[in-house]
C-alpha cells in the first residue's frame, strides 16, 4: 500500500530539497568572488537601513550589508555541515562496517561505546568543548561531529550485517577474500545510499546546532558572518527591526529544510519501500 | 497498559520536580513590592572574598552600610557616622556614630564594630581593591559611639574608599557565613534567593533610619539583555537598573508606561593596550591606534550615541575631570604615518575580550576601523569573568582588550606597574602619591596632570564612558541619575 | 526477557561508571584555576595554596575522582568553588525546573503529534495530508530558540498575555506557574511535535498497511474506526521508542529554551557555571544530564522489550 504513494510527491521533496541546497551552495561559492558590499565593513552612517536596491536586505546595527553577510554566512553554514558530517561519516562508517564484519563480541563492544557517546548529546558536548578549547566554529563542529558518529556507525553496522548475510558476500567469504576486500567491494557500495541520506539529515542537524550554539555564545566568533550569530545579534532589535532577525532566521530554516527534504527525497529514490516515512 | 506506563513515567517526573521546587519564600506583589532587573547575578553574598560588581550593587547601602556614603552628586555624606573631624596633619579621623543602630541579627552597632570591620579588611579580605585600606594604622575605640581611625600617612583616597564596600560595617557575630547570610545595619535584609533567578530583600524592621518606601524588593537577574527588556515590556519587572544595549531605548521611549532616565557612570569602556609588549610598548604605535579609531562612530554604533567621550580615565563626576576627548581626532592618515615611523608593518594583534554584548559590539567596530589603517586584529571572546580574568587580567596574555572599568577613581590603577595595563611611568606614580597625600586642592591639580600624561602616552584608548540608562515604570521615582557609587541604592526609591 | 532486562541493567551501570570518568577527566583539563577564580586576582600565593587544599584540587587525580564519585553516590556533589554553596540541593532544585519544562514540552509535542500525525497518515494521499507533512517539515527546520523569541515577542511583549520569562514555583502560585510555563513549553514542544508528527505518521501508515487492519476494514469498519480499535496500539510501539529518544533531545533543548525564558533550570545553571569556571558544578550538572540520557535509553530499551511482542517471547 505504501508503494502506492504518488511518485510525484516523492520527487517534489527531492527537487525542492536540491534547489534549496543548491541555493546555499551557490551563495557560498559566489561569495568567494563577489559580494555586493564588504560583509564586515562597519559604517556608522549606514546604520539600520531598510530594503533597497543597493542593500537588498538592508543593513544591520553596524551598517553592514545584510545580504552580503547572508552570502558569506552560507559559507559558515556549509563549513559547519561539512566538518561535522565529515568527522561523523569518516569515523563512524569504517567503525560500523568493521563492527559488522568483525566477530560478534567486537561489534557489541563498538555498539556499547557508541551508546556511551550517545549519552553526551551534541549541544552538551559542544558546550563542554567550548569551555575547554575556547568557543569557536571549529570546536563546536568537532563536538557535533563526534556526537554524530554513533548515527553513522549504527547505520553502517546494520547495513553491513544485512549485506554480509547476502549470498554474494557469503560466496566471497567462501572464496577466501579478506574483510577489507569484502568491505570495499561489496559492503560500502551497497550501504552508500543510506549513508548519503544520513549525511543529508545530519547536515541539517549540524546547521541547527550551530545556530543554537551561536545563540548561546559558543559558536562562530565575530566578525565571521554566521546566520546563527546574526540572529543572536539582532535579537534586541526584534521589535523595531524584525527583518534583521527574520532574514537569518529564514535562511537557517530554508537551509535545514533543504537538507532534510534532500535526504528524504534521496531515501525514497533509493528505497521506495520507505517512501511513506517522509 | 502502554499508555499507563507512559503516564506513570510522567507522573514520576512531575513528582520529582514538584517536591524540589519550594525553596523561595512567597513574594506578594502589591504596591509595597518593587521588582528591579539586573544583568549580572552575584555569585554569592561575600564581597570580602569574591570580586565582581554584582554583590555590592545589590547589598551596599541596602543591606550593608558604611560610616559614610556617596550621594547622587558624588559627594561624601554621613551614614553610620553622624559626623566626623579630621586632624590638621590629616592622619586622624574622629567619627561620631549614630546612636541606637542595630545589626539585622539584633547585635548593637558600636565603635568596636568599626574597629573590627576596618581591621578585618587587612586580615581577611582578598579582593583586589582591599589595598586602599593598607594606609590604616590602627583604630581606637574612644567610646561606644566614638571611633578614631589613625592613618600611617595622609590619604585623600581613604575616606572616599570608605564609601565603597571596603567601608561596610560588620558585626563579629554576623560574619560566620558571609557567602550565604549577610548581616548588616541597612534598611533591608536578604529574605531569600533563588539562584539563577532572583534575590528577595525585605525591610529590616529594626532599621535605625528612614523606613524605605518599598517593604519588599525583588532583584531579578536576567543575563540576556533582550530577555531583560522583554521582562519590563511584559510587566514582569518594574525597573531595569541599567541598560546594556541602547537598541531597545526607542521602544521604551515610545511607550507611555515608562520613564527613561539617562546619566553618567564611572564605567570607562576602555580599549586596553598591553604596554609591556612589543610593538605596543612603543608610544607611537599606541598613538597610531588611538588616531585610527573614530570614537564618535564607536559610540554611535555601540550605544546609539548615548554616553560620553572622555579621552582619559576620568568621568565627569570626578572633581579633576577635563574633556580630553579631542586630543586625538580621528585621523587614519596620521595613524598610518605614525605606524610607518615606528617601523611596524603587517601588525596582527589579538583583541581578547570578555564575551559580553557591549565588548563584542565594540570589538567588531574597532576591528573594522583598525583594518582601515592596515592593522589586522583577531577577536577572541573569552568567558567572563573566569577566563578573561585569568588570561588577560592576571597573566597579561593579550595585546588588546576591551572592557568596562567600573570602579570609582580607578585611574589610580595606572600607578601600579603590575596591573594588566603594563604601564610603568615614574612620573604618574609620583603624581598619584602626591595627590593622595596632598591637600584636596593639590589632589585636583595632580590628578589633572595624571590624566593628561596618560592621554599623551596613549596608555589606553578610552572609547567612551558608559551611560547610566535606567528604564522604570512611571509609578516608580527617586532614581539617582548618575551611577557614582558601587551600589544600586534602593533607599531613595518611592512611588510617584 | 528477564535475562535481557538484567543485561541492559548491567550495561547501564557500566556506561554510567565510564561516563562519570569521562566527565571527570574532561573537567580536569579545563583551563582556569578554581582557587584563583574563587579568590579574585589579588589573592596571595599562600592563600591560593590554602584554598587549593581546601577544594582538594592539589591531590592526585585518582584521589580527586574517588572522593568526588564517592560523595556523589551519597548525594553529596561537593561545594561550589564560586558560590560556596552545596551543589547537591542546588542541582535538585534546578532539575525540578528543567523536568517541569521537559514534561510540559513533551505534553505539547504529544498533543500536536498524535492527532496531526494520524490525520496525515489517514489522509496521506489527499492534499490535506500532504500539507500537514509539509508543515511538519518546516516545523522541524525552525530552531527552538527562534520559536521562543517570536512567541515572547507576540504573546508577552505585544499582547502582554503571558510573562516573557521567569519562574514561579508551583507551590507558591499555581496560576503564575502555569502561565510562566506555557511559552517555554510551546517553544520546546512545537519543534519536537513536528519531529514526532513525522514518526507518528509513518508508524500509523505502516500499521494501516498491515493485514489485520485490511481485514477489519473489509468487515466494514471505516479507516478511522479500524485504526482506533486495532491500529493505534500497534503504532505506539515505535512511537514510544522515538519518544524516549526525544526525551533526551528535550533535556538538551531545554538548555537553550531556559536561556531565552530565563528559567533557573539545569541549562542556565550549566551555562553560568561554565562561564564562571565553576568546575565542580559543571561536573555535577553534566553527570546528571548524562545520567538522565542513559536512564531514558535504558528505560526505552526495557519498555521495548516489554512492548514488542516479538521480543516478549524470547
Amino acid at each position: 500500500m505504501t508503494t502506492l504513494t504518488p511518485v510525484r510527491s516523492r520527487d517534489t521533496s527531492l527537487v525542492v530539497g536540491a534547489i534549496l541546497v543548491a541555493l546555499v551552495v551557490l551563495a557560498a561559492l559566489v561569495s568567494f568572488v563577489w559580494t555586493p558590499h564588504d560583509p564586515v565593513q562597519v559604517n556608522a552612517s549606514d546604520r539600520l537601513l531598510g530594503f533597497s536596491g543597493s542593500h537588498l536586505f538592508g543593513t544591520d546595527k553596524f551598517g553592514r550589508d545584510v545580504f552580503s553577510q547572508i552570502m558569506v554566512g552560507a559559507r559558515t553554514t556549509l563549513y559547519v555541515g561539512v566538518v561535522a558530517v565529515g568527522i561523523a561519516a569518516l569515523i563512524g562508517t569504517p567503525l560500523g562496517v568493521l563492527a559488522g564484519l568483525a566477530p560478534r563480541w567486537f561489534g557489541e563492544f563498538v555498539m556499547r561505546v557508541n551508546d556511551l557517546v550517545l549519552a553526551f548529546p551534541a549541544l552538551l558536548l559542544a558546550i563542554m568543548f567550548g569551555a575547554v578549547f575556547g568557543a569557536d566554529t571549529l570546536t563546536a563542529m568537532v563536538a557535533i561531529g563526534i556526537a554524530t558518529i554513533p548515527s553513522f556507525a549504527r547505520l553502517a553496522r546494520s547495513g553491513t550485517l544485512q549485506v554480509a548475510s547476502s549470498e554474494f558476500v557469503l560466496a566471497a567469504r567462501a572464496a577466501g577474500r579478506s574483510r577489507t576486500n569484502i568491505a570495499a567491494r561489496h559492503v560500502l557500495p551497497n550501504i552508500s545510499g543510506l549513508l548519503i541520506v544520513q549525511s543529508s539529515v545530519s547536515f541539517a542537524i549540524a546547521v541547527l546546532a550551530e545556530a543554537a550554539l551561536s545563540f548561546l555564545g559558543f559558536g562562530t566568533r565575530p566578525p565571521t558572518p554566521s546566520w546563527g550569530r546574526m540572529l543572536q545579534e539582532s535579537q534586541d532589535l526584534l521589535t523595531s527591526y524584525p527583518r534583521l532577525a527574520l532574514v537569518p532566521g529564514i535562511a537557517i530554516a530554508l537551509a535545514v529544510l533543504g537538507f532534510n527534504l534532500l535526504g528524504d527525497g534521496l531515501r525514497d529514490r533509493l528505497d521506495p519501500r520507505l517512501a511513506a516515512r517522509t | 497498559m502502554r499508555a499507563r506506563l507512559h503516564l506513570a513515567a510522567l507522573a514520576v517526573l512531575l513528582a520529582v520536580s514538584g517536591c524540589s521546587a519550594g525553596s523561595t519564600a512567597s513574594v506578594s506583589s502589591g504596591p509595597d513590592t518593587l521588582s528591579v532587573g539586573f544583568t549580572a547575578e552575584p555569585a554569592n553574598f561575600d564581597f570580602t572574598h569574591s570580586d565582581g560588581a554584582a554583590i555590592p550593587q545589590a547589598l551596599l547601602y541596602n543591606v550593608y552600610e558604611g560610616l559614610v556614603k556617596l550621594d547622587a552628586q558624588g559627594k561624601i555624606v554621613p551614614l553610620l557616622a553622624k559626623s566626623w573631624t579630621v586632624s590638621p596633619d590629616r592622619k586622624t579621623y574622629d567619627f561620631q556614630l549614630q546612636p541606637g543602630v542595630k545589626f539585622s541579627n539584633g547585635a548593637p552597632f558600636t565603635a568596636a564594630d568599626v574597629k573590627f570591620s576596618l581591621m578585618r579588611v587587612k586580615t581577611d579580605w582578598t579582593i583586589s581593591i582591599k589595598s586602599a585600606m593598607d594606609v590604616v594604622d590602627h583604630v581606637d575605640v574612644v567610646s561606644p559611639d566614638h571611633a578614631r581611625v589613625v592613618l600611617s600617612k595622609p590619604s585623600n583616597g581613604w575616606l572616599f574608599s570608605l564609601t565603597s564596600r571596603l567601608g561596610a560595617m560588620f558585626s563579629p557575630t554576623g560574619v560566620g557565613d558571609l557567602a550565604n547570610k549577610p548581616i548588616g545595619t541597612g534598611p533591608y535584609e536578604v529574605a531569600s534567593r533563588r539562584r539563577g533567578d532572583s534575590i528577595v530583600l525585605k525591610e529590616n524592621p529594626a532599621y535605625w533610619g528612614r523606613k524605605p518606601a518599598y517593604s519588599t524588593v525583588v532583584l531579578k537577574y536576567i543575563a540576556d539583555p533582550t530577555a531583560l527588556d522583554n521582562a519590563l515590556l511584559s510587566n514582569g519587572i518594574d525597573v531595569i537598573s541599567s541598560l546594556t544595549s541602547a537598541d531597545s531605548i526607542p521602544q521604551f521611549q515610545g511607550d507611555n508606561r515608562f520613564n527613561v532616565i539617562q546619566g553618567t557612570t564611572n564605567s570607562e569602556v576602555t580599549l586596553a593596550f598591553n604596554n609591556r609588549r612589543a610593538p605596543l610598548n612603543d608610544r607611537r604605535v599606541r598613538q597610531a591606534l588611538t588616531y585610527a579609531i573614530d570614537r564618535k562612530a564607536v559610540l554611535d554604533l555601540v550605544f546609539n550615541g548615548r554616553g560620553t567621550l572622555i579621552g582619559s580615565m576620568v568621568p565627569p563626576t570626578d572633581p579633576w575631570y577635563e574633556d580630553l576627548s579631542k586630543v586625538y581626532p580621528y585621523d587614519p592618515a596620521r595613524a598610518r604615518q605614525l605606524l610607518a615611523q615606528a617601523g611596524v608593518k603587517n601588525l596582527d594583534l589579538r583583541l581578547r575580550i570578555p564575551n559580553l554584548p557591549y565588548a563584542v559590539s565594540a570589538a567588531e567596530v574597532v576591528q573594522s576601523q583598525l583594518a582601515d589603517v592596515g592593522v589586522r586584529t583577531t577577536i577572541e571572546p573569552l568567558d567572563f569573568p573566569a577566563v578573561w580574568l585569568k588570561q588577560v587580567f592576571t597573566d597579561d596574555d593579550y595585546e588588546l582588550s576591551i572592557i568596562q572599568h567600573v570602579e570609582a577613581r580607578d585611574i589610580t590603577t595606572f600607578g601600579k606597574p603590575s596591573y594588566y595595563w603594563g604601564y610603568d611611568s615614574p612620573r604618574v606614580q609620583q603624581l598619584l602619591a602626591e595627590a593622595d597625600s596632598g591637600t584636596p586642592q593639590q589632589q585636583v591639580t595632580d590628578m589633572k596632570q595624571v590624566a593628561r600624561q596618560l592621554n599623551t602616552d596613549a596608555a589606553a584608548d578610552w572609547l567612551f564612558l558608559f551611560p547610566n540608562v535606567i528604564v522604570a515604570k512611571k509609578k516608580v521615582t527617586g532614581f539617582a541619575r548618575n551611577q557614582v557609587s558601587e551600589s544600586f541604592d534602593l533607599t531613595g526609591l518611592r512611588p510617584a | 526477557m528477564t535475562a535481557r532486562v538484567a543485561r541492559r541493567l548491567v550495561i547501564f551501570v557500566v556506561s554510567l561508571f565510564v561516563a562519570s570518568i569521562v566527565v571527570f577527566l574532561f573537567m580536569a583539563v579545563l583551563p582556569g584555576d578554581p582557587a584563583q577564580v574563587a579568590l579574585g586576582v589579588n589573592a596571595t600565593p599562600e592563600l591560593l595554596a590554602k584554598t587549593r587544599a581546601e577544594f582538594g584540587i592539589d591531590k592526585p587525580m585518582v584521589t580527586q575522582y574517588l572522593s568526588w564519585i564517592g560523595g556523589v553516590l551519597h548525594g553529596d556533589f561537593g561545594h561550589s568553588y564560586v558560590t560556596r554553596e552545596a551543589i547537591g540541593p542546588q542541582l535538585l532544585d534546578r532539575l525540578g525546573v528543567t523536568l517541569w519544562l521537559v514534561g510540559a514540552g513533551m505534553v505539547v509535542a504529544l498533543v500536536i503529534a498524535v492527532p496531526v500525525g494520524t490525520f496525515a497518515a489517514v489522509r496521506h494521499r489527499k492534499a490535506a495530508g500532504a500539507a500537514v507533512s509539509g508543515l511538519s517539515q518546516i516545523g522541524v527546520a525552525v530552531p527552538a530558540f527562534l520559536a521562543g523569541i517570536i512567541l515572547v515577542q507576540i504573546f508577552a511583549v505585544q499582547l502582554r498575555w503571558l510573562p516573557s520569562g521567569g519562574w514561579t514555583p508551583p507551590n507558591q502560585n499555581a496560576g503564575e506557574f502555569v502561565r510562566g510555563l506555557i511559552l517555554p513549553a510551546l517553544s520546546l514542544g512545537l519543534v519536537q511535535g513536528a519531529v514526532l508528527t513525522r514518526y507518528v505518521r509513518s508508524a500509523v501508515l505502516d500499521t494501516l498497511g498491515q493485514d489485520y487492519l485490511r481485514t477489519a476494514r473489509s468487515k466494514g469498519l471505516l479507516p478511522g474506526q479500524a485504526l482506533r480499535r486495532h491500529g493505534l496500539r500497534n503504532a505506539s510501539v515505535p512511537v514510544v521508542t522515538v519518544l524516549g529518544l526525544q526525551l533526551a533531545t528535550l533535556l538538551i533543548g531545554a538548555v537553550v529554551v531556559e536561556r531565552v525564558f530565563v528559567l533557573p533550570g539545569l541549562g542556565s545553571m550549566l551555562l553560568d557555571a561554565v562561564s564562571s569556571r565553576d568546575l565542580l558544578t559543571v561536573q555535577g550538572i553534566v553527570l546528571v544530564l548524562v545520567t538522565g540520557v542513559l536512564l531514558v535509553n535504558f528505560v526505552v530499551d526495557v519498555l521495548y522489550t516489554v512492548l514488542d511482542p516479538r521480543l516478549r517471547g524470547s
